[in-house]
């Protein structure tokens, strides 16, 4: 029992072979008989009243079973977070006014494409157009158009503050004073999508009294919620089908206007109806992520110990709070995990402006953030001669540090992280060595450059926990129940290899049902980075409860004491006498015969935070946040044409306290698609926009990395926990906390690179063209 | 999705797709790879009731005519080009810019011609305008520009971005056009009309038959740049075209053509740094001094997210590169030819 046959094993993926031989569903592939399309009419203004809606013609016309508009909504809101200070303020469609370009007015069904095309020609809207704000510190000014109300709690003279976060400890100012050096440094960030390639799409059938709908999502359960709020319906009445999903980043988690849309249409035409968005709908109308601007002070010791340190972020949240409350709230988790500050005071603005509406994105902030500080930390090294990795080893948390806000670094790794990473790309080695000698003729100059990261591994956010069922079949084979959602992550696989280890049966004997709202046992969904750890402990869990059963079992039948037995190959063994074996079809027979019918169902639930009440105040940080920090160090490699100012990731090294790996080989390929989502980030991919509108809503026009920009990337895990069989384990986060540190090191490399100092995202040629320019000015001043 | 309906018909020569063309008259287009026609009916900046597809025409490989010009059927695919040996050896500049076009896929179905004759382009132009820029601009027929609201109703700053036209504006090459009145040949450069709301002198109804590139000279260097985001899968952000001569002693230049393209509404000639480079030895100092003068001679139009100033910067450095690549292609062809 002692060696692992299947967890810590890279094992391929469960949903591998339906999704490369196309046999894999996703929602535009669920077809029923009589389905009508649905399109959704969008608010051509950033910021109008709507004076009135007249959707007769649209109505009239042949072939058009159904259109409707806020009057056929019952009024109720939502929203990304739905707390008392936070209420929702989303509607489902617009009502009274509009305040962002896209912003869902009405929608219709119809019987194909080009009929629901024309009947959206016809719905007449009349506006009148009000002025608009889009630069979120313009937003904040007193006199700006308000777009909604600031937040009755923040008392500052500020307009469109639609939340605040706001925390301190210690004495900044004592810090400051105490300082050998302080710096102040501001960053910006460009606007950035998802860029799921599976576009938003629901299909919805209302059958009298019950709602079957099928929407790629991140989660089924929380959207059963909100769609059955939004509709009025008990959520025993709507049911969210599993379908695989095709990407999602973050896009895909609270409720979108369509999906509400294809259920009421439905419920109105009594039809199937099926609302798929197209890529301009998505670039222009969706939500993308949030643009942080970090202004950051520090002020440390002569040998770079950070004593004090502040912090005001503004977050551009678009028309409506969305995640923008969470991300100003995140912001401070990420600052303060991975170093010690004895002193900070720290302020998070989100402010309205009349864009579209935000969401998480991998990482929710921790790119920028860590992008801002990563930089900033170079800089204060800098000027103290001191270097990146000595700075960094000075600042960094060491295990079972308590924070601020009572949670525990438990075993970090962080130290260990940036040891190995250093050493693995020989980081000093190359480190201010990359600018070849004077007389080198190649425009091609080279940089070193590294960041730092923590990512919280699961939090409390609805629906917080998960349960898992696991159920044995007569054959000894095995049916696992989880709300659990794979959208690409992994999640089918690493559940599977968790009950496989747990019950010795293999991998191709379980199968699981997932995801399905009637069906499946509540789950946290695939977005606040913790089911491995969440979900994953409840299928451990549940696997254990049918462990003891089955053992029980055997025991009585075999007349060994359960601790005597051993099981493997879907059998339970005496261990003193292995010839003296029973299978679990065995089992089960035994126990439905012995036992009044047992059919050996074992049941697991989890929580992170197990005896925490609640989640942490978005407003105030109070609370704990979560058990369970990953840490990470990363090192880029880049290269630059001092010529042309084109730069590129040649290497990524990553090294990460992951907890303990379940499968290595997915958590390689979270790391792989994390470089490429940094590096897309830091060199291309820009959602452009003028005045609320959308410039470049297509894949030509936004340029996601292509396979050829791919860079090396190297991975190497610090393992601080152990997996034992029947124990609760730790695994932390692997999938969302690698972008930062990457995104940081290219721009520390680019500086190292060329002397050009970065500070606002994305790194183009032409900004890298003007820093260079810059510094050739300051050259020939000196030199004057 | 395309949100209209129209006719599709399939001529089986180009003479009977052309007298059908104007049997159906303007409410007609001719349809090849569709790799821009079909994206521009779905966003709806053209809307054609019918489509004359060229598809089924059957059209013959790349050869040489008896006075060795290359000839290239207009309905060759781009990706047959890219590959074709003939191609390579007798313009292999040529088979770059096909090789540089998007990505495999689309140039297995776009063809020579399509591209030639691809509209401009703008980042409100090319989308749909469903609830975005919804009124439309002078190039969809309308009263307003979106990127340059102080433009006049007969300007449209859109850029033609075809990685092609240029390379052939360099190589001197010849068009046949095809129209109801029978065949004409024209320099290259006749196609263009340098308005971004007419790009080309094609006139509804006539169609380019096929390319003509003369021989290369004996001391010919040529040199071609497509400077990207991304490496692929994208239009240029700005494009050289280098065709150049050398006198048989050295490397003083006795001729040179240089074409940039998608900065401006149409390819463009750099007339004044071309005479500069006649009897000058191309030397590294030189042609820094060439690239200098020829990033002043360009008037880049600012084009999707590019300022102007920074795509002069790019042809700048990049035509240097390009225009020693050239250099260095001439100096080899000479010792080929020496041995």
């Amino acid at each position: 029992m002692s060696k692992l046959k299947y967890v810590g094993q890279s094992l391929k993926r469960k949903d591998g072979p339906d999704k490369v031989s196309g046999r894999a569903v996703y929602t535009q592939d669920v077809r029923l008989p009589g389905t009508l399309i649905g399109r959704v009419l969008r608010s051509p203004h950033p910021h109008a009243r709507i004076l009135k809606i007249d959707p007769s013609k649209a109505l009239a016309l042949p072939g058009v079973k159904g259109v409707i508009t806020a009057k056929d909504t019952i009024g109720v809101k939502h929203g990304f977070v739905e707390t008392p200070r936070y209420p929702a303020d989303q509607d489902v469609l617009a009502i009274d006014k509009v305040t962002h370009v896209g912003e869902e007015i009405a929608a219709v069904a119809a019987i194909d494409d080009i009929t629901a095309q024309r009947a959206l020609e016809l719905i007449e809207v009349e506006y009148e157009i009000l002025p608009g704000v889009f630069d979120a510190e313009t937003a904040m000014q007193p006199g700006a158009p308000e777009i909604r109300p600031t937040h009755p709690k923040v008392k500052e003279d500020l307009v469109n503050i639609a939340g605040k976060t706001e925390t301190e400890w210690g004495d900044v100012e004592k810090g400051f004073a105490e300082a050998d050096y302080i710096r102040e440094d501001r960053f910006e960030n460009q606007l950035r999508t998802h860029g799921y390639l599976e576009p938003q799409v629901t299909l919805a059938h209302w059958e009298g009294d019950k709602l079957n709908v099928w929407t790629s999502s991140m989660g089924t359960f929380i959207k059963r919620a909100k769609l059955s709020r939004t509709l009025g319906l008990p959520y025993s009445q709507v049911r969210i089908h599993k379908t695989y999903v095709g990407g999602t980043f973050g896009g895909k988690i609270d409720l979108y206007s369509h999906e509400y849309c294809a259920a009421r249409l439905s419920m109105l035409t009594g039809r199937p109806v099926r609302i798929t968005a197209n890529r301009e709908e998505i670039f222009s109308a969706y939500r993308h992520s949030q643009t942080l601007t970090i202004e950051i002070k520090t002020g440390v010791r002569k040998d770079g110990t950070i004593l004090a340190q502040r912090f005001r972020i503004i977050n551009n949240a678009g028309a409506h709070r969305g995640s923008g409350v969470v991300v100003i709230f995140l912001a401070w988790g990420f600052i303060m995990g991975p170093y010690r500050i004895p002193n900070l005071k720290y302020e998070g603005y989100a402010v309205y402006t009349n864009h579209t509406t935000r969401a998480p994105q991998r990482g929710h902030g921790a790119p920028k953030v860590r992008f801002a500080v990563e930089s900033h930390l170079d800089m204060i090294a800098e000027h103290l001669g001191i270097d990146p990795i000595t700075i960094r080893l000075k600042n960094a948390r060491g295990p079972w540090e308590q924070l601020p806000n009572n949670d525990n670094t438990h075993e970090a790794g962080l130290i260990d992280c940036i040891k190995m990473v250093s050493q693995k790309s020989a980081f000093l080695d190359k480190w201010r060595q990359a600018r070849p000698p004077a007389d080198s003729k190649s425009p091609l100059r080279r940089g070193i450059g590294i960041g730092v990261t923590s990512y919280m591994s699961g939090t409390l956010i609805y629906p917080n926990g998960s349960g898992v069922v696991v159920k044995l079949n007569d054959d000894g084979s095995l049916i696992v129940l989880t709300g659990a959602l794979d959208v690409g992550q992994g999640a089918e696989t690493v559940l599977c290899q968790i009950v496989a280890e747990e019950l010795a049966v293999g991998m191709d004997d379980i199968k699981l049902i997932t995801a399905d709202t009637d069906t499946t046992p509540q789950d946290i969904g695939a977005w606040i980075s913790g089911m491995t750890y969440v979900t994953g402990n409840a299928t451990r869990q549940a696997a254990t409860h049918a462990r003891e059963k089955i053992l029980k079992v055997a025991s009585e039948e075999m007349g060994v004491p359960e601790e005597d037995l051993g099981i493997e190959d879907k059998s339970v063994f005496n261990l003193h006498d292995p010839q003296q074996r029973m299978s679990y079809a065995q089992v089960f027979s035994a126990s439905v015969a012995k036992h009044r019918g047992d059919t050996i169902i074992g049941e697991g639930f989890w929580r992170t935070m197990r005896d925490e009440p609640t989640h942490p105040s978005l407003a105030t940080t109070k609370g704990r946040w979560t058990e369970n920090y990953a840490f990470s160090a990363q090192v880029a490699e880049v290269e630059v044409d001092i010529e042309t100012g084109e730069a590129r990731l040649i290497k990524a090294y990553t090294v990460h306290d992951c907890g303990f790996p379940v499968n290595p080989g997915l958590i390689k390929g979270q790391v792989d698609g994390q470089v490429s989502m940094a590096l897309g980030q830091a060199f291309m991919e820009e959602v452009m926009t003028k005045n609320g509108y959308t410039l470049n809503p297509n894949w030509l026009d936004y340029r996601m990395p292509l396979i050829h920009n791919m860079a090396g990337s190297e991975d190497f895990e610090v393992i601080t926990e152990q997996y034992r069989v029947g124990q609760p384990y730790r695994t932390k986060e692997v999938g969302e906390g690698l972008v930062s540190g990457v995104l940081a090191g290219i721009a520390n490399a680019i500086y190292d690179a060329t002397g050009v100092r970065l500070t606002s995202a994305p790194f183009t040629p032409e900004k890298i063209l003007a820093g260079l320019r810059k510094l050739e000015r300051e050259k020939a001043r000196e030199l004057a | 999705m395309i949100l209209f309906d129209f006719e599709h018909e399939s001529p089986s020569s180009t003479e009977a797709a052309v007298a059908r063309l104007n049997e159906v008259g303007e409410e007609a287009r001719f349809l090849a790879g569709g790799t821009d026609m079909i994206p521009n009916m779905r966003i709806g900046i053209v809307k054609p009731e019918c489509l004359i597809s060229l598809t089924s025409i059957p059209y013959a490989p790349p050869a040489l005519d008896a006075k060795g010009w290359l000839e290239i059927d207009a309905l060759t695919r781009l990706s047959e080009i890219e590959h074709s040996k003939l191609v390579g050896d007798a313009a292999p500049m040529l088979a770059a810019s096909a090789h540089s076009v998007a990505g495999n896929q689309i140039r297995q179905v776009a063809t020579l011609g399509g591209n030639l004759c691809q509209e401009t382009r703008c980042l409100y132009l090319n989308q749909k305008h469903d609830f975005q820029f919804v009124e439309p601009c002078f190039k969809r027929g309308g009263d307003c520009c979106y990127p340059f609201p102080k433009n006049k109703k007969n300007v449209c700053w859109s850029v033609y971005m075809s990685d092609i036209a240029p390379v052939l504006v360099a190589l001197n090459a010849e068009v046949s056009v095809l129209g109801a009145g029978g065949e004409v040949r024209l320099p290259i450069a006749a196609l263009f009309t340098g308005d971004g709301l007419r790009p080309h002198t094609l006139n509804p109804g006539e169609l380019i038959r096929r390319i003509h590139i003369p021989p290369a000279p004996s001391h010919f260097g040529w040199g071609y740049h497509k400077s990207t985001v991304r490496g692929g899968l994208e239009f240029a952000t700005a494009l050289m075209a280098v065709a150049l001569e050398v006198r048989a002693n050295g490397l003083v230049c006795s001729d040179a053509r240089i074409a940039i393209g998608a900065v401006n509404e149409g390819p463009v000639r750099l007339d004044k740094t071309e005479a500069s480079m006649k009897g000058l030895e191309l030397n590294p100092a030189n042609l820094r001094m060439l690239a200098d003068q020829a990033s002043q001679e360009v008037n880049p139009l600012p084009h999707h997210g590019f300022s102007k100033p920074y795509l002069r910067d790019n042809i700048r450095v990049h035509l240097k590169r390009t225009l020693a690549l050239a250099v260095e292609r001439a100096g080899t062809r000479m010792k080929e030819d020496r041995s």
